[in-house]
């Protein structure tokens, strides 16, 4: 299970990724309280919510390091 | 030199507006008020197809693409009668002028009717999490795979993603090259697989703007794209050249009279107001600090139209339009400012009260401008950057 490289908390991946239905035109809708993700540098990292991702957008690099990537 | 209406320009403002009275009804201003439908549903699109009907909408396009190939002065005129109202009518801001300058045959062919009729809506997906004001960094990759790419990335302040048919999606195709050589634009169907979206809820939300008091929307969210298909047909331009598409095609899309409206219309409003209004038997009016106000404001408010007419004046006769409609980006959001800081004076606390309040002024309406207005400067391409393309473009300086 990938943890949330600013406050190492376990992300549950497919609460995430649950659709919660689909706009009108077909794009699947997901619930905006499970976690978030965040592409960067060619991978998606996991996040427990926009708090720990906009702290790590910021700074990115502090927080790999920290995580040993 | 005359800026003045022809008569037939004249007779046609009247008939547009003649046309609104009766035909934008309570039921379509309840779903441009709508957060879900932003403001696109089969009310709206009915309303869009009368305007159609009466050749009204893409009034300036060339006819083999369903337009009427006439003037862009004219098209004004009909898109600054409905922006009065808060209704987009007209084609200005539908990502048109971007397809008609750079799409294939077959693209114009496809969507150019379609968005006439309300039926292709584009949401911008450009803004990343770490790439706003600098764009250029965007993260959101699209690899070849034979005749498709393969985009993953994420967007961010995309605020049309859930009624929107389509992503009009700028991602990197090329990272070995300098940043703004690398990039590509595609028009994606939102119902591709692997595209999510997660809704954010702006300060409009709750309680609901009014409409026409805000540039921005109750909604706006997140997109995900996981491993999406794209056809190599969806690209937009040529490969590597969608900084330039997506530059060419916003500075077109600023053009029109809805850019121009959004800033003057509470200048108009709020005069209106203090010529009908007392505060205790006391005109507002009679006060020399808010004539004074008021007429700086109106001052501001015939150089904002000067200077989108002079950019309508550009396009429409193929001149190099360059950095005019960043010029214009500038002036009309920040008059907008200067017009929120001087209702909020001459309204004191009643200018604070929202809409639902017992005591707001015009349904909150000045309340909900305060947010608007702020909204403005920021929304497609902020000052500061339209500030830089002044500076680049128009006065000839370095990149910084």
């Amino acid at each position: 299970m990938p943890k949330d490289p600013v406050c190492s908390k376990e992300i549950d991946v497919a609460a995430a990724r649950t659709t919660t239905g689909t706009t009108r035109f077909g794009a699947a809708e997901v619930d905006p309280r499970a976690g978030t993700r965040s592409f960067f540098n060619g991978q998606w990292y996991y996040f427990c919510g926009l708090e720990c991702r906009t702290k790590f957008l910021a700074t990115p690099q502090t927080y790999l390091k920290q995580a040993g990537s | 030199m005359d800026f003045g209406f022809t008569p037939q320009q004249e007779a046609l403002k009247q008939e547009v507006r003649q046309f609104i009275a009766e035909n934008v009804t309570q039921e379509v201003i309840a779903e441009l008020e709508s957060a879900e439908e932003g403001g696109r549903g089969p009310n709206y699109r009915g309303l869009l197809l009368k305007a159609g009907e009466r050749g009204w909408v893409g009034m300036s396009w060339p006819k083999e693409y369903g337009g009427q190939g006439g003037s862009r002065l004219n098209q004004y005129i009909v898109e600054e009668e409905f922006s009065r109202v808060g209704v987009s009518v007209g084609g200005a801001g539908s990502g048109a002028p971007a397809i008609l300058a750079a799409g294939t045959e077959e693209q114009k062919r496809y969507f150019l009717p379609r968005i006439m009729r309300g039926e292709a809506v584009f949401a911008l997906g450009f803004t990343e999490p770490q790439a706003g004001a600098d764009l250029a960094g965007l993260q959101c990759r699209a690899v070849r795979d034979g005749d498709e790419f393969v985009v993953n990335g994420q967007k961010i302040f995309t605020t049309a993603a859930h009624y929107a048919t389509h992503l009009y999606l700028m991602a990197r195709t090329d990272p070995e090259v300098p940043k703004h050589k690398g990039i590509s634009i595609f028009l994606v169907p939102m119902d591709t697989p692997g595209i999510t979206v997660r809704p954010l809820w702006t300060i409009q939300n709750d309680p609901p703007a009014p409409i026409g008091t805000t540039y921005g929307q109750r909604r706006t969210n997140e997109v995900f794209l996981e491993d999406v298909h794209v056809p190599v047909s969806c690209m937009l331009g040529e490969e590597n050249s969608g900084w330039y598409v997506g530059a060419l095609g916003l500075n077109l899309d600023r053009v029109g009279a809805s850019r121009y409206l959004l800033s003057v219309r509470r200048d108009e409003d709020i005069i209106n107001w203090v010529k009908d209004n007392q505060f205790g038997g006391f005109s507002p009016g009679q006060d020399p600090a808010v004539r004074d106000r008021l007429a700086e404001l109106w001052i501001e408010a015939q150089v904002c139209r000067l200077m989108t007419m002079r950019s309508m004046s550009l396009v429409e006769r193929g001149s190099k339009f360059s950095y005019e409609g960043s010029a214009e980006k500038v002036f009309s959001p920040e008059h907008g400012v200067r017009t929120t800081e001087t209702i909020t004076q001459v309204l004191g606390p009643y200018a604070q009260l929202m809409n639902g309040s017992l005591g707001a002024i015009e349904d909150g309406l000045f309340a909900h401008n305060v947010m608007g207005s702020f909204q403005s400067g920021i929304n497609h391409g902020s000052v500061q950057v339209m500030r830089d393309q002044v500076a680049r473009r128009g006065l000839g300086m370095p990149r910084g």
